[in-house]
């Protein structure tokens, strides 16, 4: 029998048109530019949860929702509201108002702000208690812009071993944008700050049905008089050169450079003096890290009670490869531009490195514009795989301080700080 | 007569393999049925040039909590400062965590969920989203 009649057989026929998946061999026979492989199944939904292991994607896994004023976003809860912003979105320095994640605490979240009524109020420990219109706002200080990451402290906690309990995200808890308002310190020399102030607190409109005093009643951060993040943090009355969404913030919120969001208070509209220690649940039990190198702990410390705890603070160092993202095949010899960000909280990202083995040999990328020591920092590389195969490509970021990202996982019961190398899998077809 | 037979099998098979080795090359025009889901574009949104702000209503998609006893009173007592969202979101958690989760709402945050009502709680929780028995 020679080869042809070998495919006239009723299941060589079969398998020419596909319809087995054995179909593959007969595909190799006719030669290695056709497949038979099967194709792959049209929109499958993603898993409805991750875990007891890492999350492995890039993103976290909740469905799309479309929430007022945004694209459609990944929605980790809805009441209160906390959505995730899909990978792509951060090919560019700036992250669009309308795609910024959102997070909010206590279910009571505005739906509406009358500017008529609302006026920001500068209270406590003061001289003169101000109460200042937006037109004010706008209209009696110098406006200054800053580009400044948002980044959640909870950012990337699905990556977490063993998994804590919280908001399950993957790394689209954070977004840039140029923000533009009002200098916090302008505003607290107008008011006055009288002798023996400790801490300045910062309230928005957000509320909750919890008993009054109780962290479920109130979300209240403060920061230290001393603290010379209060020379740079900017009350922003826009967004991207527009006024923000009312998901995040509307109508000003706190700007904190190079800070964890937890600070960057949403609808801010009262800045208390204090002259004592801040009690409340979200400065003394939230948001605080292990004191310790990255904030890294076991969980058999924490049980011994071992841990002494600090508010967290400043953003580590890190980057993240953007595109390509691994949903689609490269072919072997195409010379193809890797594109991400870097951003740290210590100061300018001053290198980024990749490669393509999974961490071994790296290689310089180029940064592209800079927007200022606090902002998102495009890079890209040049990338050309010879051979098919998976590729594990990595990427770390180095700041002015000469921080760099390092290889190894954080942990902690609050599941904040994460910033270790990121990779992805990407797999180069043949392209022959 | 058997030359002929064997010529029309090879012509036909000749016209198969080059189909294969075009559908192969070329694949196109595949199209599956599926599901179009609820994301649909939200209308624009009417808008009054008075001082008021507004942003449409937040929604909130229903939860598929596992069935079972207690699922009740997750749906009354947490329900009252977050969606039961916030319990499906979470990875398989140890059944210790559970307990340590639902006790901080009463301790921490205030809920005051009845003593029954909370052993229930924590009982469902374990019995449906921990490592062992998570299903959905």
């Amino acid at each position: 029998m020679n080869m042809t009649e070998r495919c006239l057989s009723r299941r060589g026929l079969l398998k020419i048109v596909g319809v087995t998946s054995s179909g593959m061999a007969i595909g190799r026979w006719l030669g290695p530019h056709v497949t038979m492989a099967q194709e792959p199944a049209p929109g499958k939904g993603m898993e409805s949860f991750t875990g007891p292991g890492a999350n492995s994607h890039w993103n976290s896994v909740g469905p799309y929702v479309t929430e007022p004023q945004k694209v459609p976003l990944i929605l980790l809860t809805d009441r209160p509201v906390q959505l995730e912003t899909p990978r792509h979105y951060f090919r560019t320095a700036f992250t669009p108002n309308e795609a910024f994640y959102v997070r909010w605490h206590l279910e009571a979240i505005p739906n509406a702000v009358d500017l008529k009524t609302w006026k920001l109020q500068i209270e406590g420990n003061v001289s003169k208690a101000l109460a200042l219109s937006l037109p004010e706002l706008m209209q009696k200080f110098k406006p200054v812009s800053l580009a400044a990451v948002n980044q959640c402290s909870g950012n990337s906690r699905s990556r977490l071993q063993p998994r804590v309990p919280g908001g399950q995200w993957g790394n689209g808890a954070m977004g840039n944008a140029m923000w533009t308002g009002v200098r916090l310190r302008e505003l607290l020399d107008m008011a006055g700050v009288k002798k023996g102030s400790v801490l300045v607190q910062f309230q928005g409109l957000e509320t909750g049905p919890g008993p009054e005093g109780l962290g479920s009643n109130l979300f209240l951060k403060s920061l230290d008089l001393g603290n010379p993040v209060l020379d740079e943090c900017v009350v922003a009355y826009l967004m991207n050169g527009e006024p923000l969404p009312m998901l995040n913030g509307f109508p000003v919120r706190l700007v904190v450079p190079g800070y964890f969001a937890t600070y960057w208070t949403k609808c801010l509209t009262w800045i208390r003096i204090l002259d004592a220690t801040d009690e409340n649940f979200w400065m003394k039990t939230g948001y605080r890290v292990p004191d310790t190198p990255r904030g890294n702990t076991t969980p058999e410390e924490v049980k011994a009670g071992k841990v002494k705890t600090v508010p967290i603070e400043r953003l580590p160092v890190r980057s993240f490869l953007i595109s390509p993202d691994g949903s689609s095949k490269i072919p072997a010899g195409m010379n193809v531009t890797l594109r991400g960000i870097a951003f740290s909280g210590f100061g300018r990202v001053n290198r980024v490195e990749v490669s393509d083995d999974g961490g071994i040999n790296w290689m310089t990328a180029k940064l592209g514009e800079d927007h200022g020591a606090y902002s998102f920092r495009t890079w890209e590389a040049s990338w050309t795989a010879k051979s098919p195969g998976r590729y594990s490509l990595a990427v770390r970021a180095t700041d002015e301080k000469n921080n760099t990202q390092p290889d190894e996982p954080v942990w902690n019961p609050g599941g904040y700080l994460w910033n270790r190398i990121e990779r992805q899998e990407i797999v180069v077809g043949d392209a022959s | 007569m058997k030359n002929k037979v064997q010529a029309f099998f090879l012509v036909m098979g000749g016209l198969v393999i080059a189909a294969g080795v075009v559908y192969g090359q070329l694949k196109k025009g595949y199209y599956s049925p599926a599901e179009l889901g609820s994301l649909r574009q939200p209308a624009p949104v009417e808008l009054l040039s008075d001082s008021s702000y507004q942003a449409a209503a937040y929604p909130v998609p229903a939860v598929d909590l596992t069935p079972g006893d207690g699922r009740q009173e997750v749906q009354i007592y947490c329900n009252t400062c977050h969606s039961p969202r916030y319990i499906t979101m979470q990875p398989p958690l140890p059944a210790a965590t559970w307990e340590a989760e639902v006790n901080k709402m009463n301790k921490t945050f205030g809920a005051g969920i009845p003593e029954d009502s909370t052993r229930k709680i924590i009982l469902y929780l374990e019995a449906h989203y921990t490592v062992e028995n998570r299903k959905q």
